[in-house]
């Protein structure tokens, strides 16, 4: 543990401080652009990215990963702060921090099993949609210049990487930021810049507790805030993870990283910082950029801290327009563009999914809702599908006036109606047997349809044999470990 | 997968102890009638070289980078693989030589620790190296790994320290507890024990009765086994202690039960097996 320990903080230490510096450079930007998402001073989100970087890099469990403040939570705090203002968005980041550790300690992280592969796209999208729709009204009732800026900016990023040297070694979002300053600040234009929005940090973040009262009419307004903050910070901190598991060959502690974005909440909290979490895009460019070990996102934090406090002047000329610029480079690298392409090829449940999911967050601007909605409809269409795996043949012995039915396949909730009607009920036969041994009872609703057919056929006259019902139900048991070793699910989905 | 019969496991990189290892494996394998299994893990550093500090996000850039790292990589890997290839090879070569049939090679990926872990079922003794490949050169000190690795184990492991010599005296330092007393289980049974060793038994305590009681206990335990056993009481700081007499009796070989406290009790006070391990020259025997 101690090795490994050492080996998360200085074994790349040259790279991790470069890779640091790149992601604190494109973090500055971000964090500001995320405070005016959620209606605070720009201070707020850069406090916020300062602590949550720098106490991750301590307490996560993914090494290369970097959080901040992000526009998911952003998104979720915005009527937070405009009914009640700052002070109970910090009590709400605290207590979403708190659930987030319980939820590490619930082992929650599982959970993420659930979230498929469609999901997970449409969550990607939707947010780039809406970081995107939050640039939408810094380019309104605007002169032309903000729009020329922009696009100049947006020509920078992605062009300037191309120039031969030094177009891989400046990061480009930075090269774009200095030169329209600088441009803006000569030529003399009136463009909205930073310190039009709010207050930038002049000093180091001080600690302080939220001043609010402490009751219950205090949880009971933030606690839905801090639920929802909760549980998209966890989602998509532990879907970067994943990405960064993938893409460094390297595993990561999932449990460890649900507590450790609750320690940093709460720190960030407590420095007057807004909730945040894992950053999917600044996660990749810091891999891309070499950082591997967690000095990275501590180097990622101080860097963006020293830069903020002491440059908090010529920050405040930045003109808005390159931050945009930046905001909509953010917003093209978050989208999954093969999604798209993805439509015609992929099954069309899997595209319901994904386009549900993104519906659904860019109508209610809560990443939670779109999850769930693309969780139930994705298992709806998983039930749907499991439940074509059921058929009935049947065979009738003259000489003992006996009608056999043998059942095959999965019997559930959703194929219960299928499995009543294939029976027939209109046959006037002296004995009927119901051969279930090569069929699997999931729920009682199951057990329930197969009372109703053995009923009614006794009804009709005949009398009924069910044959194989212990078999059939040993799925019928909650306890999930029986399946874990390969006999014994051999056993029950043998023959199948 | 796994396979029922117990073996020697002897984890190789191609390092100057390799062949060391290789041949204290091969001594043990014949001595004790076990068949011999040589390892080596292909360690990705998980570092790459193609390193971009542009920051601007493209679109679809974890799927361009994902692929890059794993093109990367891969050919990192084919090369790890062949040389392993070769070192195994080698290895097994000298284990025919030896008459040694049924000596198997194996390659994983990972740490030497993660193997030991995931291969926990196949073995009953495991001989290391005490440095391995990032330690050219060096005549002393420990591997950046070996602690993680005899920590992974819980069979007994054999420590090469130097060129290989047919061990004939070994220290066996007792102290009474739980870990002590299975290491003189297992040193008494050792097949490897014969009469060409001489078991020096040796007990550090700060006073002599103490000392003389555990040196008592030990040999009422060790009654009956093959090798001739000559036994010391002696008075002071345990690793001083016995060091001096390793030294005074020129020892090839220490055995000890290693490592019974925890890793964060050994970072606060200093692990005694590391101190061993760092300070004496011989081959160690370590029992967990």
């Amino acid at each position: 543990m101690l090795l490994s320990a050492k080996q998360d903080w200085l074994g790349n230490i040259r790279a991790d401080i470069l890779a640091g510096i790149v992601v604190a450079i494109a973090l500055v930007p971000e964090a500001i652009a995320f405070s005016i998402i959620a209606g605070v001073d720009p201070k707020i989100g850069l406090y916020a990215s300062f602590a949550i970087a720098v106490i991750i890099s301590i307490t996560g469990g993914r090494a290369g990963m970097i959080s901040a403040a992000t526009a998911a939570t952003a998104l979720l705090m915005v009527t937070l702060v405009k009914d009640y203002g700052l002070q109970y968005l910090l009590i709400a980041t605290i207590l979403a921090g708190v659930l987030q550790i319980v939820a590490g300690y619930l082992n929650l992280h599982k959970f993420m099993s659930f979230v498929s592969k469609s999901v997970m796209t449409g969550f990607l999208n939707a947010l780039a949609i809406l970081i995107f729709m939050a640039q939408l009204p810094e380019l309104m009732n605007v002169t032309w210049h903000m729009y020329a800026l922009t696009a100049a900016g947006l020509g920078i990023i992605y062009l300037f990487p191309y120039v031969p040297v030094v177009g891989k070694v400046l990061p480009s979002p930075l090269v774009n930021i200095i030169a329209l300053t600088v441009f803006v600040y000569f030529m003399g234009i009136d463009v909205r810049s930073i310190g039009d929005m709010g207050q930038l940090p002049d000093t180091l973040p001080i600690f302080l507790w939220p001043d609010v009262p402490l009751n219950l009419q205090t949880l009971t307004i933030v606690f839905p805030y801090s639920i929802s903050i909760a549980v998209v910070g966890l989602l998509e901190s532990l879907m970067t993870a994943s990405v960064i598991d993938e893409l460094t060959d390297t595993e990561s502690d999932k449990k460890r990283e649900c507590k450790g974005q609750g320690l940093a909440n709460i720190g960030s909290g407590l420095l007057g910082g807004m909730a945040g979490c894992a950053m999917i895009g600044q996660s990749i460019i810091n891999v891309k950029s070499g950082g591997r070990g967690r000095l990275s996102a501590m180097t990622a934090g101080v860097v963006l801290l020293i830069l903020v406090v002491f440059l908090s002047d010529l920050l405040s000329i930045v003109p808005m327009a390159a931050l945009v610029a930046v905001m909509i480079m953010v917003s093209i690298g978050t989208f999954n563009w093969a999604s798209i392409r993805d439509l015609r090829t992929n099954p069309k449940s899997a595209s319901v999914v994904m386009i549900a999911t993104v519906i659904v967050v860019v109508w209610t601007h809560n990443l939670a809702l779109g999850v769930l909605t693309g969780i139930l409809i994705g298992s709806l269409f998983m039930a749907q599908r499991l439940s074509q795996f059921m058929y009935i043949d049947s065979s009738y012995d003259d000489a003992s006036d006996t009608r056999t039915y043998n059942v095959v396949g999965q019997i559930f909730f959703n194929s219960s109606d299928k499995f009543i009607a294939l029976f027939d009920y209109k046959e006037a036969v002296d004995k009927v047997i119901i051969d279930v041994h090569r069929a699997h009872f999931w729920d009682i609703t199951a057990v329930a349809a197969l009372d109703k057919v053995v009923l009614k056929l006794r009804r009709e006259g005949a009398d009924v044999r069910v044959v194989g019902l212990n078999e059939a139900s040993e799925t019928l048991l909650d306890k999930f470990a029986v399946y874990d070793k390969p006999e014994q699910i051999d056993k029950i989905m043998g023959g199948h | 997968m796994t396979t029922t019969s117990k073996c020697i496991l002897a984890c190789i990189d191609g390092s100057e102890l390799s062949n060391a290892v290789i041949d204290h494996a091969i001594w043990l394998a014949q001595t004790s009638q076990l068949n011999l299994k040589f390892i080596h893990t292909i360690e990705h550093s998980h570092m790459s070289s193609l390193v971009h500090r542009e920051g601007a996000m493209i679109p679809n850039m974890a799927e361009h980078l994902l692929g890059e790292l794993s093109d990367e990589e891969r050919e990192q890997s084919k090369t790890l693989i062949a040389q392993g290839k070769l070192i195994l090879q080698a290895a097994m070569d000298k284990a025919v030589q030896a008459g040694l049939s049924d000596t198997t090679a194996k390659q994983r990926h990972g740490s030497v620790s993660e193997a030991l872990q995931d291969l926990k079922s196949e073995y009953d003794l495991v001989v290391l190296g005490a440095r391995g490949e990032n330690h050219v050169g060096e005549t002393q000190g420990l591997g950046s790994q070996l602690e993680d690795a005899i920590r992974a184990i819980h069979s007994p492991v054999f420590i090469v320290k130097g060129e290989f010599k047919q061990p004939t005296s070994i220290l066996f330092a007792y102290n009474g507890s739980p870990t002590s007393k299975k290491a003189l289980g297992f040193i008494k049974q050792a097949p490897f024990m014969s009469m060409q060793q001489t078991l020096h038994l040796v007990s550090v305590h700060k006073i002599q009765e103490q000392a003389q009681a555990l040196i008592d206990e030990a040999t009422n335990l060790l009654n009956g086994i093959a090798s001739p056993v000559i036994s010391t009481a002696l008075v002071g700081e345990a690793s001083l202690a016995l060091l001096a007499y390793q030294k005074q009796n020129s020892i090839d070989s220490i055995a000890m039960g290693a490592f019974s406290h925890g890793k964060l009790h050994g970072f606060f006070f200093g692990s005694f097996t590391t101190r061993m391990l760092l300070e004496s020259d011989a081959n160690f025997l370590l029992v967990r």
